[in-house]
């Protein structure tokens, strides 16, 4: 190795491992030391660069990071609990949504459903008991009245019919029940003035404020009902 | 499943546990290195007050992404390569119109007490003149103990041009040296 290229390899890393510096270095006296002259100015340097460093350094680095990170847990935190909120009230709205949302779009629909949902309770051997005077007291409601009593009727009550108040009039008929509802003209279910399933069958009538829906199965003559409806059916204004 | 993600409390003591041991790795982080980045933070930028604050952020930021450092063996490279990011951040936001060489008579007049401290001071003042592209690889190189390639890899420098830089700025210190013994501790007047 020349000394030319020696010395360039000592200067650029003085403590250098490589075994061509190393042996060159060994076998010359003159170059060993100018190794050591480097190695001396090599300390001068550490010595020169190792500026004194803050005490507390250390300290105040622990610290800031602390801090810091404990901003960040709160806010991580509010963030969870801003999420968690958004859940239940995502949830709260759903709930709410299928409440209250409207399954059925037409009368005819609803009205079967409701029929199917009862058809349990009612037989058409029950006893027929409800007075003309009861029935008119409930009708009341709906700003009118029969004449007579068009019917053996066997219940006659308030219902919820997809969420509006309705009357519920349950006739016996030749084989089942006849079902009558008397319903506040609605926004949300479309007028459809006749319908039917695999069993039952309906039709629609719209008085000035109200629908009247007969249900019954199929052997029913739904036409006969609705005259004798027509027929006693009064509105007062 | 409700279980697994609102009520799992070993998940939490695992959390926590993951902090704690973070919290571990950090401070010994900070203990063994912060004297070398200080150090060199002070090299970069000639003046206490900027380097500590270059340290504090690049400690900052090592504690965020202190779980992408796989390797501890790397730790040292890893927070350098941060502070000088941080330092040329520094130059994006401001210039800063300084005399690098005024710097460094300003930080330590007061250290020249022994005949070290004077021949410091006085080294220290050629190694602020040096040009950054010669003292950034010899800080790297005495400071912080790196090897040819691993400056290069700091710096993105190839292993060549780091090592005749390092000669260069050996050699310059020295000639320097040779050349101005005995004016030592006077040249102020």
């Amino acid at each position: 190795m020349d000394d030319l290229q020696f010395r360039k390899s000592i200067y650029a890393d003085p403590n250098t491992t490589d075994a061509d510096v190393i042996s060159a270095k060994n076998s010359d006296p003159a170059k060993q030391k100018f190794a050591q002259d480097i190695e001396l100015l090599d300390k001068k340097i550490l010595s020169a660069l190792n500026v004194a460093v803050p005490d507390d350094l250390a300290e105040r680095l622990i610290l800031r990071q602390s801090l810091a990170s404990h901003q960040q847990q709160k806010r991580r935190s509010r963030v969870k609990l801003a999420l968690a909120a958004s859940v239940a009230f995502a949830m709260g709205l759903t709930f709410n949504f299928m409440q209250f949302s409207n399954a059925y779009s037409n009368i005819g629909d609803y009205a079967i459903a409701h029929v199917n949902h009862e058809a349990q309770y009612f037989s058409n051997t029950d006893d027929a008991k409800v007075t003309l005077a009861s029935l008119n007291k409930k009708m009341a409601s709906f700003n009118g009245s029969f004449d007579d009593v068009f019917g053996e009727l066997m219940m006659a009550d308030y219902c919820r019919f997809d969420g509006m108040k309705s009357l519920h009039l349950v006739f016996r008929g030749k084989e089942n029940p006849v079902n009558v509802f008397i319903i506040p003209n609605s926004e949300h279910l479309s007028f459809s003035p006749a319908f039917n399933s695999e069993w039952l069958k309906g039709r629609a009538q719209n008085f000035n404020q109200s629908n009247v829906i007969v249900v019954g199965d199929k052997t029913e003559s739904l036409k006969q009902w609705q005259e004798r409806i027509n027929k006693n059916i009064r509105w007062s204004i | 499943m409700i279980k697994k993600i609102f009520g799992n409390n070993n998940h939490h003591a695992q959390v926590s546990n993951n902090m704690a041991t973070k919290q571990v790795r950090y401070e010994a982080l900070v203990k063994a290195l912060h004297t070398d980045l200080y150090r060199y933070a002070y090299w970069l930028c000639h003046e206490k007050q900027v380097a500590e604050d270059l340290v504090q952020e690049t400690f900052l930021r090592a504690w965020r992404a202190l779980d992408s450092l796989k390797d501890e063996k790397a730790a040292k490279s890893w927070l350098i390569t941060i502070l000088r990011r941080e330092n040329a951040r520094r130059f994006e936001r401001k210039r800063f119109d300084m005399s690098e060489y005024e710097e460094a008579t300003i930080t330590d007049t007061k250290a020249t007490s022994s005949e070290q401290e004077i021949e410091n001071h006085w080294l220290r003042d050629k190694i602020a003149a040096m040009p950054a592209e010669y003292r950034e690889p010899l800080t790297l190189q005495v400071i912080g103990g790196f090897s040819g390639e691993e400056i290069a890899q700091v710096l993105s420098l190839n292993k060549n041009t780091v090592m005749t830089r390092l000669f260069r700025a050996r050699n310059q210190l020295k000639e320097a040296l040779d050349d101005e013994p005995q004016q030592r501790g006077q040249y102020n007047g």
